[in-house]
């Protein structure tokens, strides 16, 4: 999905570094020029001009100043916002970029490209920080590892279950899925259908049914069952609706999840962040997945999000099939945008 | 909804006016700030920068008419260019017509697809569904249940795997209704065949319209699928959904824009009546601060039929508990408060949350109080007696403070109304009145 975000980085990186490079090479000419008037007198007595020269400008280092860096940057920040990297987050990004390499010394032998690629790529690291590896998870952790899935409405809570339950299973875990949401029409039945298929057990009461009840059973079931792992759907909600809130609080109090998993989407813009921040504050989360990733070829969402809660994001759901799900490496990816050059 | 892109673009222009020079200077920094508002509410980012630039340019350039100051001359046209940006608004006319929905997933169809059936039934239209949504498990289900709610037909099959086949059965099944709404699977517009699919649904259904479903969180994106959307099938209305979360629903400007359409509805909660019409220039007011009465009107005109309420009697002053419990019920039957307070002009004003919730469980308890009155009593509020007080407050189940309480409002409230009836001398002070409300909890 980053395929987008990578051309645009490419382009950016190639601008902040002829950027730099021109504005080094002028001034490393006329010194060069320089000392080669000043020192010309002298030059019978030392060992070769030429050489001194040479000492000269290889090992003389050029301080990067901001003027250099001010119209790249901006133009890296323009990337950045067209990717839906959120304005907030974007601009974190850019000052991180700018207070590691304004000032910096650089010796002129040293590449531009690298210095400039070292410093955007700790600075995306930072911010994707390490990924999540739930098959990890559940085998260190005593089973039935509960987990809960929340996020605001229509970003695919109900799909992403599934095919976590089918990626699980095909891991060999035994799955469980409560269906929490009784509140939307049809989401019961949804789930159902999508359980029968994957051939997972299903816990579910009827439409309009307390979720913290029907969750209860389903980790009841599990523990009688002996069952690896409970994945528990939840009614979309958004975060300004206390009332939605305070029942997911009640759920969280009643099912005591080991992990609360944040559902979003990967084109959603700005308000990814005020919204993520929001579900961090009032009832945590502990890994972010992140749906359509198909749609997006830019990924600025994942970013942003990532950045906001600083959790890591667990899987990215790339199409509408049960296997169409993929673990995040962060690192991978990063190494994978700065492919070629880097 | 709109509060935070409201409160900066309206920092935006406060800051503008603080000014007491308006040059380049000041232009460039109102431009700068108006960038980072749109861009932050999602507004493509190319869409910004053309914006931006047509209102510098205007605004150093054009001269201001007559009798306008500088400042007054950038306002407006920041105004205007902000105008143009969200384009006109669609018409939705009250005649035979095929609606089909179209929209990535998720984004909100299926719930709209009933939202607009409600639409049209409560004016009076003959309106039926279709769910040509094979793919979704449940997706039949959820339409069924929510066109069973509101009474209209709804056309599909759970077990159907060809959508052009119940389309085309639907329509002979539905061919004695007015309107006729058809639900799509959710795509994006990477996906071919599904493409294909939606044009071949476009020609089947000789659709009258084709809407464009758009989530209000959607980012950057919005103007590439919009423009792909519009490729296959031809857009020619944009429907926000979501607007009741904190997004604000720029992405969707992006895709009016790159469509050429206008949009028709905002869709703001979860229940079936949460839909508005959309108006570009309401729309705009609210953002800046300047109150969208159109609506209000609308709203209230619904809500009231002009016999239950004698507006003029009121005006001259004659103002009774009676006309207060009309006012109450009509104001339950608009809906929530804070929807009406934000489509009033009060500037910049910030009210305290909770206010809101405070006062409409309050004008509940009103009306019970009331319920307990006599006729004499509630068009002649003073032959309330302290021992009628009694009577009051024992019939409702509320203590006398209470009453008192209430007779205390309608005082504030008859207060206010001869205030307003010299309407052109702006007596009505709505922040007045808003502290005062705010004071009454």
């Amino acid at each position: 999905m980053f395929g987008g975000l990578k051309e645009r980085l490419q382009a950016a990186r190639n601008r902040l570094t002829s950027s730099i490079g021109a504005t080094v090479t002028v001034p490393a000419d006329t010194a060069g020029t320089d000392t080669i008037t000043g020192s010309a007198p002298d030059a019978p007595v030392l060992p070769s001009l030429v050489d001194k020269v040479k000492i000269l400008i290889i090992d003389r280092e050029l301080v990067v100043s901001e003027k250099d860096l001010s119209e790249a940057l901006s133009d890296l920040e323009m990337t950045l916002l067209e990717s839906d990297v959120a304005l907030s987050v974007s601009d974190a990004i850019i000052a991180n970029v700018r207070t590691s390499l304004v000032g910096k010394h650089r010796k002129i032998g040293e590449s531009v490209d690298a210095l400039v690629v070292a410093s955007l790529k700790s600075a995306l690291l930072t911010v994707l920080g390490n990924g999540f590896d739930l098959t990890e998870y559940i085998k260190t952790h005593p089973r039935p590892v509960k987990i809960l899935f929340t996020g605001v409405n229509g970003t695919g809570k109900t799909t992403t279950i599934a095919k976590i339950g089918a990626y699980l299973k095909k891991e060999g875990f035994t799955v469980v899925i409560g269906a929490g949401d009784t509140f939307r029409a049809g989401a019961i039945e949804q789930i159902d259908v999508h359980a029968q298929r994957i051939g997972i057990k299903i816990i579910q009461h009827q439409a309009g049914a307390d979720p913290s009840a029907v969750l209860f059973d389903t980790v009841q079931y599990a523990n009688s069952h002996k069952i690896d792992v409970v994945l528990a759907d939840t009614a979309g909600r958004f975060h300004t609706k206390a009332n939605l809130m305070s029942q997911l609080d009640k759920i969280k109090r009643v099912m005591k999840p080991d992990l609360v998993i944040y559902v979003d989407e990967a084109v959603a813009g700005n308000d990814a962040v005020v919204r993520a921040a929001e579900f961090e504050r009032t009832i945590g989360a502990d890994a972010v997945v992140l749906t359509k990733a198909d749609m997006d070829s830019r990924g600025g969402a994942a970013i942003s999000i990532a950045h906001t809660i600083g959790k890591p994001l667990m899987f990215l759901g790339t199409g509408q099939a049960y296997d169409d799900i993929m673990p995040f490496l962060p690192a991978q990816v990063v190494d994978e945008l700065f492919g070629g050059g880097a | 909804m709109l509060d935070s892109l409201s409160a900066s673009l309206k920092d935006a222009l406060k800051k503008l006016a603080g000014k007491t020079v308006v040059d380049r200077a000041a232009v460039d920094e109102l431009v700068k700030d108006l960038q980072r508002a749109l861009i932050s509410a999602d507004v493509n980012v190319k869409l910004v920068m053309e914006l931006s630039k047509a209102i510098r340019t205007r605004s150093l350039d054009e001269q201001p008419p007559k009798g306008t100051n500088v400042r007054e001359h950038v306002l407006r046209i920041v105004y205007q260019e902000l105008v143009r940006l969200v384009w006109a608004s669609t018409d939705v006319k009250l005649e035979p017509q095929t609606v089909l929905m179209a929209g990535l997933q998720g984004s909100g169809k299926t719930t709209t697809t009933a939202k607009i059936a409600r639409y049209f039934q409560k004016k009076g239209m003959k309106v039926g569904v279709i769910c040509a949504d094979t793919f979704r498990p449940g997706a039949y289900d959820q339409l069924q249940t929510l066109c069973q709610k509101i009474n209209v037909p709804c056309f599909g099959d759970p077990k159907g795997q060809d959508a052009r086949k119940i389309v085309k059965e639907g329509l002979v099944a539905s061919k004695d209704l007015e309107v006729i709404i058809v639900d799509t699977q959710g795509r994006h517009a990477l996906e071919a065949d599904l493409i294909q699919e939606i044009i071949d649904l476009n020609k089947i259904t000789k659709a009258t319209h084709r809407w464009l479903v758009i989530d209000a969180a959607l980012g950057q994106q919005a103007s590439e699928q919009a423009r792909r959307f519009h490729d296959a099938i031809g857009i020619d209305g944009v429907i926000i959904t979501k607007m009741d979360g904190t997004a604000k629903g720029g992405g969707a400007m992006s895709a009016v824009a790159e469509t050429k359409s206008g949009i028709v509805f905002i869709g703001a909660g979860e229940t079936i009546e949460n839909l508005e019409r959309f108006d570009p220039d309401g729309f705009i007011s609210r953002l800046l601060g300047m109150g969208d009465l159109r609506a209000l009107v609308e709203k209230a005109e619904e809500a009231m039929n002009t016999e239950e309420l004698d507006v003029n009697a009121m005006m001259k002053g004659k103002f009774s508990l009676r006309d207060m419990y009309k006012q109450l019920e009509a104001l339950n039957k608009m809906g929530p408060i804070k929807q009406i307070m934000s489509m009033l002009p009060m500037g910049n004003m910030q009210l305290p949350e909770g206010v809101y919730d405070v006062t409409s469980t309050k004008m509940v308890r009103y009306r019970i109080i009331m319920d307990s009155m006599t006729g004499a009593e509630l068009d002649e509020p003073g032959l309330i007696t302290s021992s009628r007080l009694q009577r009051i407050a024992r019939g409702s189940g509320a203590s006398p403070e209470e009453v008192r309480e209430l007779l205390k409002y309608y005082k504030m409230m008859q207060r206010t109304l001869k205030g307003l009836r010299g309407a052109s001398g702006g007596k009505f002070n709505m922040q007045r009145l808003m502290k005062r409300f705010s004071g009454m909890q």
